[in-house]
């Protein structure tokens, strides 16, 4: 068989099936000149992922999110036709982000970038935060974390019962602790789905965290001030 | 206090039932950015084609079938974007000169890397468009010939040539520089 200059780029770009590909791998490995045309695709490749791959990894500019933050939250479409779906979300998720914007709207609006990329499912039983993540909940104000931050702190606030407690999101995971005397409990937590289809993200975690806290708290979230006070007072109990 | 209990549940179909529209947007923008980037071949021009293409995405938004690739429609509205808006625009200034403002992007390696970077820059900007959106779309952000067939609106076959020769020219151009 004849290995066109085409199949070895075809297969260098995955396009091959199963039979081909094991005739070209087959090809390649009698023949030197075949396998540096291999290598020359799979340079150039390199080339460019080197190239593209940072850009990918800059921060959005907050111009981009705030238009598309701008559409999420306008409650009617301007004129357009809305599906009763999507009017239905608009309605029942404007309230809940309007409440929490104004403290958690810069948060919210990186972390929906680091955060929404996977589905989260089941809440576990509860425990403590490890070390590492207790650490982070025990020192971190949401004004002082750097952008990239894992785990992110997204909001503080004080929960009815009048613990203090703080959302996180890490790529792991993310959820709900509350400080008491032992430590960081961790009343709620979102797991990571690993068997989940990165093409097809969907869920609104950060959303979900959220929603879980503005269920929780006595209030809204605190303030950058507010949560300064609360770590100066060892994030105990307030009232 | 009166409070209602299952609001947490009913947010969260509410947003599974807009597939999460923003949120999915959201998650494809560095996507969005890297492909601009490789369009135009200048910063400006890739966050405004991001802007405007964002813009289109949110108007049509009823156009796109919940379900199928998020990632393919919006690759399609932005090189569309890129032919009608960014490409009449500059051939009606005259200035579609590889843009040297556009190469500080993610060079923060030392001098090498950076005159590495601005080589490939270079040699994209030279291939034919065509060409240079197929690279783009099959060696960058890792589509199949099929789907890239289909962003960009021509047979399988069509794109194939449009790759092999777009890759040729940019191997014959970065091999010779180095």
């Amino acid at each position: 068989m004849t290995v066109t200059p085409e199949m070895i780029a075809a297969f260098a770009d995955g396009e091959l099936g199963a039979d081909e590909r094991r005739r070209v791998e087959a090809a390649i490995a009698a023949d030197p000149e075949l396998a540096a045309q291999l290598e020359r695709h799979r340079r150039l490749k390199g080339l460019l992922a080197a190239r593209y791959a940072p850009i990918a990894a800059e921060p959005v500019p907050d111009r981009l999110l705030t238009l598309i933050a701008q559409s999420a939250h306008a409650e009617t479409g301007s004129g357009e036709v809305v599906s009763m779906a999507q009017a239905r979300a608009r309605r029942s998720l404007a309230p809940m982000v309007r409440r929490w914007l104004p403290v958690a709207g810069p948060a919210l609006a990186a972390s929906l970038v680091l955060a929404i990329w996977q589905p989260w499912q089941s809440a576990q039983p509860s425990g403590y935060a490890d070390s590492a993540l207790a650490t982070v909940l025990e020192s971190r104000l949401v004004a002082e974390q750097p952008t990239n931050a894992d785990p992110r702190i997204l909001l503080s606030f004080q929960a009815r019962d009048g613990s203090v407690c703080r959302a996180w999101r890490s790529t792991a995971d993310g959820g709900i602790a509350c400080r008491d005397g032992m430590g960081w409990k961790v009343t709620r937590r979102f797991a990571g789905s690993p068997e989940a289809d990165r093409e097809y993200r969907q869920a609104g975690s950060d959303a979900d965290i959220l929603a879980v806290a503005q269920e929780m708290a006595k209030d809204g979230a605190m303030d950058a001030q507010a949560e300064r006070s609360a770590r100066a007072a060892g994030w105990l109990n307030l009232r | 206090m009166k409070r209602t209990r299952p609001a947490v549940s009913s947010i969260r179909k509410a947003w599974t039932l807009t597939q999460t529209f923003e949120t999915l947007l959201v998650d494809l923008l560095p996507r969005m950015r890297r492909f601009a980037y490789g369009l135009t071949g200048a910063s400006a021009d890739a966050d405004d084609l991001c802007q405007m293409a964002i813009e289109r995405a949110l108007a049509r938004r009823d156009q796109w079938q919940p379900g199928t690739r998020l990632d393919s429609w919006i690759y399609k509205i932005m090189r569309n974007l890129f032919i009608d808006e960014i490409r009449a625009t500059r051939r009606r200034r005259e200035t579609f000169v590889p843009d040297e403002a556009g190469l500080a992007i993610g060079a923060e390696g030392g001098q090498e890397a950076t005159v590495e970077l601005a080589m490939i820059d270079r040699a994209m900007l030279r291939l034919p468009d065509e060409q240079r959106e197929a690279v783009l779309l099959v060696m960058v952000e890792g589509c199949s010939y099929k789907e890239a067939a289909k962003i960009v609106g021509c047979p399988v076959g069509t794109l194939n040539s449009r790759l092999v020769r777009g890759r040729d020219a940019l191997m014959d151009l970065l091999e010779d520089a180095a």
